[in-house]
């Protein structure tokens, strides 16, 4: 039997409102009450439906280009982050002392070599490139692929796409580079391929991109646009 | 008990969650589709600014898609549970401008609500489906014939984001009448959007 009392602390807790030790409190109590816990379901299927008393607004058709770059973005860096994961728990501890004093010893000689490799590449335009891979995203052709070399020195770069078919009339493939530092990504022209589907071009991005995440082709109006408006057909990070 | 009293709708929206939760981008879409108009909405009404909202709506919908997996159906419905999401980063906006939302809760007579839930349901189906707007008018007549105390609890609760303790002292009531009458509202909500 719940009292009103605990029906109370629920309807404040589905709505935020308990003070953190408070909710913490009434967790522990959820878990070990069933009846509880159903209470709390309808407590907060009600508090979903208040939200429908707004009046329906419609957000802005770019909202989602937005948001499902963004997770294109994301779905791109899911791919990479299982090669930079930390060893896994199961290491003994002991094992995992004696690494921990060789990553130091490590690190040590990692600024050595990072010193070295900064003073190589103010000599040398090659050691200063960084290379991006573009793959597909619908709706490009699923052997539709792209490389990008970016020097950040000289803020240009080459890029090399095969397999994309020109797009239809009144349409231009646009590159984009994804920088850190701006909210939205910097246009770096348009890129035409030839009827094999085949470019390689020298671009030069409109501003300055100095932390370049990313790079990306979307499909835009004929001529470009000063901020990306189509779907993305190619994305890649270094 | 979930799964047996669960909506057709509800149902839909927990495969496509699955569906997200496993990698799915037209999935996403799919859901972005059904969900961002309500959750425009709500962002929309308690930060004030269609641009907040924009971003509001973007943050949602990115933890959405990085927490499709832990999403559990047992707590609440995907929509609520988008829902709940959606007030919490726009509380958490409001936050860090450092001001609360002041929303206004006038003691109006029941008429004047049922003109304003009128003309609010012109709106929405003008933006929206037949089948979305007699939900949203459904949601909108329930609450407008909740007790006026019991309803105006529940506005402060949920878009004012006041505390307990805070509605308490702007409605010069005791601490808990006002929880009573929180629960009571969401309660009775409930339970009459369910026949």
């Amino acid at each position: 039997m719940i009292s009103d009392e605990q029906q109370d602390q629920a309807a404040l807790y589905v709505l935020g409102l308990l003070a953190p030790h408070e909710a913490a409190a009434f967790e522990s109590e959820l878990s070990a009450n069933a009846e509880l816990r159903d209470i709390a379901r309808e407590l907060r299927e009600a508090a979903g439906a208040v939200a429908l008393m707004t009046p329906l607004q419609t957000p802005p058709a770019s909202l989602k280009q937005r948001i499902m770059h963004e997770i294109a973005m994301k779905t791109e860096e899911r791919t990479v982050i299982p090669l930079r994961r930390a060893p896994p728990g199961w290491v003994p501890w002991a094992i995992a002392a004696a690494l921990a004093v060789f990553c130091g010893l490590l690190a040590l000689d990692h600024l050595r070599l990072q010193r070295q490799l900064a003073d190589i590449r103010a000599v040398d335009p090659l050691m200063q490139t960084t290379f991006y891979a573009l793959a597909p995203s619908a709706p490009a052709p699923a052997d539709a692929k792209a490389t990008v070399a970016w020097q950040p020195g000289s803020q240009s770069g080459v890029i090399r796409i095969s397999n994309l078919p020109a797009p239809e009339p009144g349409k231009d493939y646009q590159l984009w580079a994804v920088d850190a530092e701006h909210k939205d990504p910097i246009s770096a022209g348009i890129v035409r391929v030839d009827k094999n589907g085949v470019a390689q071009i020298r671009f030069k991005p409109v501003e300055k991109a100095e932390h370049v995440k990313a790079f990306a082709i979307s499909l835009e109006r004929e001529g470009g646009v000063p901020k990306k408006e189509g779907p993305i057909l190619l994305v890649g990070s270094a | 008990m979930a799964d047996v009293t669960a909506t057709a709708q509800e149902m839909a929206d927990r495969a496509m969650i699955a569906r997200v939760g496993a990698g799915d981008q037209s999935a996403f879409g799919a859901l972005y589709d059904r969900l961002s108009g309500p959750l425009y909405s709500l962002a929309l009404k308690m930060l004030g600014d269609a641009s907040d909202a924009q971003d509001a709506l973007q943050e949602v919908f990115v933890q959405i898609w990085s927490r499709a997996r832990t999403y559990d159906p047992e707590k609440s419905s995907v929509f609520s549970w988008a829902v709940l999401l959606t007030r919490s980063r726009a509380i958490d906006r409001l936050r860090a401008r450092g001001r609360r939302l002041r929303v206004v809760v006038e003691s109006k007579p029941d008429e004047a609500r049922v003109a304003e839930a009128t003309n609010a349901s012109m709106v929405e189906s003008a933006a929206d489906t037949a089948e979305k707007s007699d939900e949203a008018a459904r949601v909108r007549y329930v609450l407008n014939n909740l007790p006026s105390e019991q309803r105006q609890a529940i506005d402060l609760a949920f878009f004012g984001h006041l505390t307990h303790h805070e509605i308490a002292s702007q409605l010069g009531e005791p601490l808990g009448t006002v929880k009573a009458r929180i629960r009571r509202g969401l309660l009775k909500l409930r339970e009459q959007l369910r026949t």
